[in-house]
């Protein structure tokens, strides 16, 4: 059936609205940092199948996870089984979870004219789901059990009365239940509101123009993306590429006239620690990829992403199988993102510039706050410095390509919300990402922490092998962190799993510069003196690596 | 004051614009209370801003020694910003903390774009500088402020040409002497610089959004401080002896003094005049919940009124939006969406065949393409008078000649690219537009937990009266009101508004008992803070009303919720207030918690009345409508088909006159639009009442 077109453009617009409205519900009423701050969530709006339909603000790496998600969900819960008021959960990334169990998917299905039309769902960062350590994250664990609470796609409401056993065992499993239950609930609200809006959209416009505006907007995404992949280069790219432990990870992709194939099958087994990711994790990288290749800023939907091609080989780091534990998925993620990215920047210098920090520098800092002798918990990723691109350098202090619109935690809030001292907060002036356009500076994160018992996490990569120069552009600096006990010697790490900490220890992080692109000596010289006079670079390397003749 | 006529009051609105400098006089007949109103418009005149408005006041025939009190709204301050044409600043913080301003908060909204670009900081990296000293977050001095490289900055400062000076140092909202110190310092030793200071801007947690408030209000500070000068001198030298006030960002005026000391209070001055008259006239109708819309030729921008409280946050950013982070300004600022859709908005359709509209916009020149200046691309008025809304033969007031042949051509040429004919794809701008539009209403009513059926919507702007009714058809409103002289409204929003300052401040406690004390202490404190400086300002204490609103959260949370809080905060009171909390979190979130509940901060607001407008009921007349008919026409409704509207004279309707729709009603500045099954009621201050379907029960404004 042919449906209005601008009929159609107004039901999708309004899609995109409530997605938003969504995000804005959750990230007011969620009680972690790390939602309603740092913004690691993401809304989406799908078909009945499950397929996106339109997704929220957020972060680039969530947008892929909600169909998978909710797919799994409409399998296990058929149109005939779901009710009118129902919301269900999956945080496993076994069961259409993605990602790690801290992320708890919240579904609802949505009903007009007395059947199922659509999905709404949700994801979010959680605090703690339980497991071997505070946070649920850990370097330590080496079988998802170890990880937290598995939900492997179950109800959490039934024709809008909420199935109390279910609450009742999310929250004894937490070490801070009254925070998850706030942020579960924030995400039902959220979910909520969308189906509201859905439903008040078919029965403004009617069931079958609503269907039909959805299956066109999919099918505009993938018209929107084979016309861009028609402007890519054709031809096989390969990579290989060490990485921080020694291993060494290999990519090929093929781009033809209507496939963007990755094969990531040549890649070592999966690993005994968290260090895995799901074949649907390493799929929104290269979703993620191949979205900012072809149509960096139109929507993003299930049809976008029709074009790729993914093969993977069961039971490598990137398909890991269970019971893998999956924690640290997503250094994982961004590393086969990373890897693809440096595959085919050579190729495509107009669209692809030089490594950035390439890592979510997961810091997790906890303890007891001294002033209100509550239990605090710090999760944040950190900024760090892009790549020089062409014709500019790169930004300073932005977060990785896995996170988007999120948000670092003032300084003011954190001492006050957490009892830290933040003594500084800083761009990193150590040398790297040298170049004719050179890469963003990372930054340095002074938290002196005031808690007896005390605890550290942390989980960096490209630690070893900073991000990747382009051109004749130098590599950047690597992403570590110094600890700087209040008794002791200093020492320097870029993985630690629940380290204790003592009142005045000082937890340095530090997160890497970008890489440079193109030879330093042809940076003209007013940009040498400009990085000189703000202090970016020393008269050493202006003079050295640079060419540079002025007064220093 | 000079030789005035005692009969009459004299009040003025002077705007001025990038591009047009705009005047409103209210002259009142002191003995009936009836205002007779004239406009007029002139150039701006750039950098001789006072000319312009010397300029407006002769062309409208008004003598600057006859006005008794003028509200001078002006772009000065955001054209500053947005065309970086402010002063060099250099900005001193706190140790370890250079670079705050350029780390900002790491965002990248336009997260697929690899070749995103942060936007840069105000100061660059080497006039940053910092001083040692601490503050911890309760406001306790953990490290005393040391001063011994001052002298050494300044010299650098001097040297680099620096010619205004931001200080922002950590935890200043909770205790602020440090900046004091630093800032007497600066005084002293460099008398003739400008300095301010984050605290004086604002006294909320977040270093990054309060430091860089610091910043562009000292980028800013001395053009619009030479600006407010000239303008008071100019006014003085024409005669001017009466009262001039400035319009702000919070819906309130405030003297030309305290403007001048922190401008950056100015800078979304411009719409919030219009919303303020929105809540006022919402009082004088017994309306109190108003949804408010202001079309202009550009942007469409809305807010919500409830209770007859416009509601002002501090969480403001200036070039922000899908593809950039933007920078924040952490004043007082009418909370409002804007979106670019307006008159002059562009329709174009994309590589894929979907039909757009705005955000670019004509502009002035070429404008639409009936303007007949050469505009090629068809844009909402285009469609509009193609199908009939405006009147062809009365384009602009009957300004303008609207060139048909160039209107056709632009919606030929959108039409083809849709494959429909050009009544067609008229009507699809006109409905993408009203889409738009909606979303935006939207997002100020339901998305905040409104209901859009317990508000009229007030639509005003040059274009606002034109889609009021198909907006609100589409939300569910029952009632649009126009206002009498819709296109000068926010003139006269000026005309009815207070001096009023917000204060907002960052007070952590947790909400158990024993609490009370410290809070009240915390709100008196801050009051008394209001009320010395309208004292130092001559406002009298029993003028100054004051209303408290405490910011609250469930423990753990981050986002507030703002209660208004009556009378004083007693250990009795918090009960109250708790529970006043989780109705308020309930309405917006759908849910409720049994967590515990803290205050997060608070928010006073003191304003003081300067002898507003008051406006004047006339007698219901009992002539019909009809004798305010021009005839009628055939006109396109879009979804609702085309109908035989009468056309009604704006300026013939009286009081009392009554019709139906479909009709349209021609005003000199705007057109109304009155779909089919509407009716229309002129109240007795001649604003127009639609209601959107007439029962039975429809009650009469006779009532009213």
């Amino acid at each position: 059936m042919a449906l209005d077109p601008i009929t159609s453009e107004i039901i999708q617009n309004s899609l995109q609205a409530a997605a938003d409205e969504m995000f804005v519900a959750m990230k007011k009423t969620a009680m972690s940092s790390i939602i309603y701050e740092v913004l690691d969530m993401g809304t989406g709006i799908l078909d009945a199948q499950g397929e996106i339909a339109s997704s929220g603000a957020g972060i680039p790496a969530f947008v892929g996870v909600l169909d998978k998600a909710v797919k799994v969900i409409a399998a296990k819960f058929p149109a005939d089984k779901v009710r009118e008021g129902d919301v269900y959960a999956t945080n496993d990334p076994f069961y259409g979870g993605v990602t790690h169990l801290n992320d708890i998917i919240v579904a609802m299905p949505v009903f007009a004219g007395g059947r199922l039309i659509a999905w709404t769902a949700n994801i979010a960062h959680n605090s703690d789901v339980g497991g071997m350590a505070p946070g649920s994250l850990t370097g330590e664990a080496t079988e998802i059990f170890q990880e937290g609470l598995r939900l492997p796609a179950i109800q959490l409401i039934e024709a809008g009365t909420p199935i109390a056993p279910v609450f009742e065992i999310l929250k004894v499993n937490s070490r801070m239940p009254d925070v998850l239950e706030g942020d579960v609930w924030a995400a039902i609200s959220s979910v909520r509101v969308g189906a509201r809006r859905l439903t008040q959209l078919a029965d403004k416009y009617g069931v079958a123009a609503f269907e039909q505006a959805l299956s066109d907007f999919m099918d505009h995404g993938e018209k929107v993306s084979r016309a861009a992949l028609a402007e890519l280069p054709k031809g096989r790219y390969a990579l290989d590429e060490e990485q921080d432990d020694g291993s060494v990870f290999n990519v090929k992709i093929e781009i033809t006239d209507d496939r963007f194939i990755v094969d990531l099958r040549d890649n070592p087994d999966q690993s005994p620690g968290p260090t895995n990711s799901c074949r649907d994790g390493v799929m929104v990288a290269a979703q993620m990829l191949f979205k900012s290749l072809t149509d960096p800023r139109g929507l993003a939907n299930a049809g976008s992403f029709r074009p790729i091609e993914l093969l993977t080989r069961k039971g490598s780091v990137f398909d890991a199988q269970e019971p893998a534990a999956m924690g640290f998925y997503y250094e994982l993620e961004l590393r086969a993102y990373d890897l693809m990215w440096r595959c085919l920047a050579p190729h495509m210098a107009d669209r692809l510039g030089a490594g950035h920090f390439a890592s979510v520098c997961g810091t997790f800092i906890g303890g007891i706050h001294p002033d209100t002798g509550r239990q605090y918990t710090i999760i944040e990723p950190q900024v760090g410095g892009w790549g020089a691109a062409a014709g500019r350098d790169g930004n300073s202090a932005i977060f990785s390509s896995f996170h988007g619109e999120t948000y670092n935690c003032p300084a003011e809030i954190n001492e006050a919300r957490n009892g830290v001292i933040i003594d500084r907060m800083t761009l990193n002036t150590a040398p790297g990402g040298e170049g004719r356009e050179t890469g963003g500076r990372g930054v340095i994160i002074d938290y002196r922490t005031r808690s007896e018992a005390g605890y550290v996490t942390v989980g960096y990569t490209r630690s070893r092998f900073p991000a990747w120069g382009l051109d004749g552009g130098h590599a950047g600096s690597p992403n570590y962190v110094r600890f700087i006990p209040a008794e002791g010697e200093p020492r320097e790490f870029a993985f630690v799993s629940n380290m204790k900490t003592r009142p005045g220890d000082v937890i340095r992080v530090i997160t890497g510069n970008g890489g440079g692109l193109g030879d330093p000596k042809d940076r003209p010289s007013d940009k040498v003196a400009a990085d000189l006079r703000d202090g970016l670079i020393s008269a050493d390397t202006a003079r050295d690596i640079y060419g540079y003749e002025g007064e220093a | 004051m000079t030789e005035t006529d005692r009969s009459r009051t004299i009040r003025v609105a002077t705007d001025v614009g990038g591009t047009f400098t705009d005047m409103v006089c209210f002259e009142t007949d002191l003995e009936t209370g009836a205002s007779r109103i004239t406009t007029a418009k002139s150039d701006t005149t750039p950098p001789d801003f006072e000319k312009g408005v010397l300029n407006v006041l002769a062309k409208g025939g008004v003598d600057p020694a006859t006005v008794d009190f003028m509200a001078h709204g002006t772009t000065v301050v955001i054209n500053a910003l947005t065309e970086r044409k402010g002063v060099k600043v250099g900005l001193i913080t706190t140790e370890g903390f250079r670079d705050t301003l350029e780390i900002a908060r790491g965002n990248r909204p336009d997260f697929f774009n690899l070749h995103y670009v942060k936007p840069a900081p105000f100061v660059k990296r080497y006039l940053r500088r910092e001083l040692p000293g601490r503050m911890n977050y309760k406001g306790e001095e953990t490290q005393a402020l040391d001063l011994s490289d001052l002298a050494g900055i300044l010299e650098d400062f001097r040297a680099d040409e620096v010619q205004a000076i931001a200080v922002s140092l950590l935890h200043a909202y909770a205790n602020p002497a440090h900046e004091e110190a630093l800032l007497d310092a600066i005084r002293a030793l460099w008398p003739e610089v400008s300095a301010v200071g984050s605290h004086q801007i604002s006294r909320e947690w977040r270093e990054y959004e309060r430091g860089n408030s610091a910043v562009l209000s000292a980028y800013v500070q001395p053009v619009a401080e030479r600006y407010l000068r000239r303008l008071e001198s100019g006014l003085t030298e024409g005669g001017f002896g009466g009262q001039l006030y400035v319009m702000q960002s919070n819906c309130g005026i405030d003297s030309l003094e305290a403007t001048a000391r922190i401008p950056i209070t100015m800078v979304e001055s411009g719409p919030a005049s219009g919303f303020w008259g929105a809540a006022e006239l919402g009082k004088l109708i017994g309306e109190p919940n108003v949804l408010a819309l202001d079309i202009g030729g550009t942007t469409a921008k809305c807010s919500l009124i409830e209770g007859g409280e416009v509601k002002i946050m501090t969480d403001y950013w200036i070039e922000r939006d899908r593809t950039s982070a933007g920078y924040p300004i952490m004043v007082p600022v009418v909370d409002l969406v804007e979106i670019g859709n307006g008159g002059g908005s562009i329709a174009w359709v994309d590589d894929f065949g979907k039909l757009h509209v705005g955000p670019q916009s004509a502009g002035a020149v070429p404008g639409p393409a009936a303007y007949g200046k050469g505009g090629s691309e068809a844009t909402t008025t285009d469609a509009n008078l193609w199908l009939g809304r405006i009147n062809r033969d009365y384009f602009c007031g009957g300004a303008v000649e609207a060139d048909m042949e160039a209107a056709g051509a632009a919606l030929q040429t959108v039409a083809d690219r849709l494959g429909v004919d050009r009544d067609q794809a008229a009507q699809g701008i006109v409905r993408i537009a009203n889409n738009n539009m909606v979303n935006a209403l939207k997002l100020v009513s339901l998305n905040r937990g409104h209901d859009p059926r317990d508000f009229v919507l007030v639509a005003f702007g040059g274009g606002g009266a034109m889609h009021a009714v198909a907006l609100a058809q589409e939300l569910g409103v029952k009632k649009v009101v126009i206002p009498t002289g819709a296109s000068v409204f926010s003139a006269w929003g000026m005309m009815m508004s207070d001096l009023r300052r917000d204060y907002f401040l960052t007070a952590l406690a947790d909400l158990g008992d024993g609490a009370a004390a410290a809070l009240e202490a915390r709100f008196a404190e801050t009051e008394a803070q209001a009320r010395n400086q309208f004292a130092a300002e001559g406002v009298a204490a029993d003028k100054v009303a004051l209303k408290r609103f405490g910011k609250f959260r469930y423990q753990n949370q981050e986002h507030t919720v703002e209660v208004p809080i009556d009378g004083a905060v007693t250990e009795d009171a918090l009960a109250r207030i708790a529970a006043d909390f989780h109705d308020a979190y309930e309405k917006e979130y759908t849910y409720r918690l049994a967590a515990p509940v803290e205050m997060v901060g608070l928010h006073v607001i003191a304003s003081a009345e300067v002898g507003k407008l008051t406006p004047v009921e006339q007698p219901l007349s009992d002539a019909p409508a009809g004798t305010a008919s021009k005839g009628r026409r055939s006109v396109d409704y879009a979804i609702e088909g085309t109908h035989e509207a009468e056309i009604y004279d704006g300026e013939k309707l009286l009081p009392g006159m009554r019709f139906d729709g479909p009709a349209i009603v021609e005003d000199p500045g705007t057109t109304i639009v009155v779909h089919p099954g509407n009716r229309v009621e002129v109240d007795r201050w001649g604003n127009l009442h639609i209601l959107l379907s007439v029962t039975a029960e429809t009650p009469t404004l006779e009532a009213v």
